[in-house]
């Protein structure tokens, strides 16, 4: 664990900060004050992946640091699972924000790099975004499973969704985004290392995590809402094939490949 | 459906035991016998799926999705070595799936070393390298250390002095040299760049000290700890890379009928093959290596990426949307 002294360090304490307050005034029944606090967090997470991309000069999301720099600005998919899919779970995304961005603030290597040659590709940024964004999709909808799990269901004046329904609907967002990632990820291969599919541990673990969101939708569509625990173990386990995708992998020595760089 | 989960069932778990045994052995895993029973059934079930369930032909989201799978699996097979080994035995199409050539500069050759044999098969036409070279990001830092660990980065640029501190003094590049060598003139050491095949990257600096006496230091790219005793400073450089570029041209009938630049995410395509930028002469830049791969099957493989992106974003997204518009 490493404290970093700097203008980057700082702004990922004070979107930390900002979120945290936002959660503890949310549960404290202030949601207009937990709301403005959120939306300032937001404001300190896009500044802050700002200034790490004119600090390094490329779109940062190369390595563990910068992705989850790039996850901590979960503002925009909160609003739109609220005021879209009809979704809860606005004061759970404040922490899900806290826990992307301790690693990044407290664990990895800030350290600018410049990028090596087969990460010059105009894939780079759609190919990662696109991940991150649908990884973000797809907390969300885990979160919402727990809740199906536990039985917490919304409260009758707030018109959202019951947690089932919900994760269905937020996975329904988010895997497509995962396809597109996992097939832009592939044609990238290609283009850079010669082959579509190199059977490379990272590239065997994301389509493991695709394979389970895949398998959510044939069960869901055999037994429909019978068996709401089990479509929601669903969910959580393909999360947890995200969660070893995007660290285990590489952070692991027993998973060395091609994806290597991205640490 | 049932079977269907339970193929999906049991491809996570395979995906996740290939993950664990590393790419070369997976590569091996995934294409022999048994999987590829597995992989044959996995088509056969989408397309008795898609015959079998109305649902899938009249939703077309589900029907782009399933029928994009089976071209991935189909074109997957068929661009496979199992694949290759069958086009030569029923059509006689005797073509390389992948391997290595290494080509000198200025020279030209059509033998390609098959992957994982030592066996060498010809190409219909040869490739000829024109120049090989390697770009480095700029500005390229010197980095400067004391003894006591006080640290310092400068730009190496040749002639221009930088200050350091006032007990330090100021550091200055004089020299930057590609290959260095060590000659012996009147029984003194000699440092001289040698146009010869080689490389020794390093940099002569200058270090003037408080009071006006100057020294000189040699840092090596190659031996970054190389450092003498009496040496004030601990210094090293290193460049890094931003691309490796092959200046290749086809020539088919003793005419010169394509021409490319080459580089990491910029291959060549002709006549069927893809040559990527794989490796190089890491001691002289004399050669390049390139990868030379079969197209065989990669463009279903392509279809089917189009289809099931477009299949996925229509079914969950778009007609969704479409739909809210209509009422």
């Amino acid at each position: 664990m490493e404290i970093k002294y700097t203008i980057q360090g700082l702004l990922i304490y004070m979107t930390i900060a900002a979120y945290l307050l936002a959660f503890v005034t949310t549960v404290l029944r202030r949601p207009k004050a937990g709301h403005a606090l959120y939306l300032l967090g937001f404001a300190i997470a896009v500044c802050a992946f700002g200034y790490r991309w004119y600090h390094v000069r490329h779109v940062p999301l190369q390595n563990l640091f910068e992705v989850f720099l790039c996850l901590g600005m979960i503002y925009p998919v909160s609003l739109f699972c609220r005021r879209v899919l009809r979704v809860g779970g606005y004061s759970a995304d404040m922490l899900i924000g806290v826990i992307v961005l301790s690693p990044a603030g407290f664990i990895f290597n800030a350290e600018p790099q410049q990028l090596p040659p087969a990460l010059q590709s105009w894939l780079f940024t759609p190919h990662v975004a696109v991940y991150m964004l649908s990884y973000i999709f797809m907390a969300k909808a885990t979160f919402q499973a727990i809740c199906q799990l536990a039985g917490k269901n919304p409260k009758p004046g707030e018109k959202l969704l019951p947690p089932e329904e919900a994760t269905y609907r937020i996975i329904c967002v988010g895997f497509p985004l995962l396809t597109l990632g996992l097939i832009l990820g592939s044609y990238w291969g290609k283009l850079a290392w010669s082959d579509y599919w190199g059977w490379d541990p990272k590239e065997l673990w994301s389509l493991a995590s695709w394979l389970v969101f895949l398998g959510y939708f044939h069960f869901r569509y055999m037994f429909g809402k019978k068996h709401p625990r089990i479509n929601s173990l669903w969910a959580i386990a393909g999360t947890a094939t995200i969660i070893i995708t995007l660290l285990w992998v590489n952070l692991s020595r027993i998973f060395s490949g091609l994806h290597s760089y991205a640490t | 459906m049932w079977v269907g989960l339970l193929l999906i069932i049991v491809l996570i778990v395979l995906s996740i035991y290939g993950a664990f045994i590393g790419a070369e052995r997976a590569e091996q895993f995934f294409n022999r016998p048994p999987l590829v029973v597995y992989w044959t059934a996995l088509a056969m079930l989408l397309i008795i799926g898609i015959a079998a369930f109305r649902r899938l032909l009249r939703v077309p989201g589900l029907l782009l999705i399933h029928a994009g799978c089976v071209l991935i699996l189909i074109g997957g097979m068929w661009g496979s070595r199992a694949g290759h080994g069958l086009q030569k035995r029923l059509f006689g199409i005797d073509k390389i799936r992948s391997g290595r050539m290494a080509i000198y500069e200025g020279s030209s050759d059509n033998h390609v070393t098959l992957n994982g044999t030592r066996e060498q098969k010809k190409l219909p036409f040869s490739l000829k390298l024109k120049d090989f070279r390697i770009e480095y990001y700029q500005p390229v830092y010197l980095r400067i250390q004391t003894r006591q660990g006080r640290q310092w980065k400068v730009p190496v640029e040749v002639g221009k002095e930088f200050p350091l501190s006032e007990e330090a003094g100021t550091i200055k590049i004089v020299k930057e040299y590609e290959n260095l060598k060590i000659g012996m003139e009147e029984g003194k050491s000699v440092f001289f760049d040698d146009p010869s095949p080689g490389s020794n990257p390093a940099l002569e600096v200058q270090i003037t000290e408080p009071g006006g006496q100057t020294s000189t230091q040699y840092v090596f790219e190659l031996f970054p700890g190389h450092s003498h005793g009496q040496d004030k400073f601990l210094l090293r450089y290193h460049r890094v890379i931003s691309d490796y570029i092959s200046e290749l041209q086809i020539i088919e009938g003793g005419k010169v009928v394509a021409e490319k630049d080459i580089e990491v995410n910029h291959p060549l395509r002709f006549g069927g093959y893809h040559f990527y930028q794989s490796s190089y002469d890491d001691k002289a830049g004399q050669y390049t290596v390139l990868q030379v791969v079969s197209d065989t099957g990669l463009y279903v493989v392509y279809a089917g990426y189009w289809m099931l992106c477009l299949g996925v974003i229509w079914h969950m997204w778009l007609r969704h949307i479409f739909s809210r518009f209509k009422t």
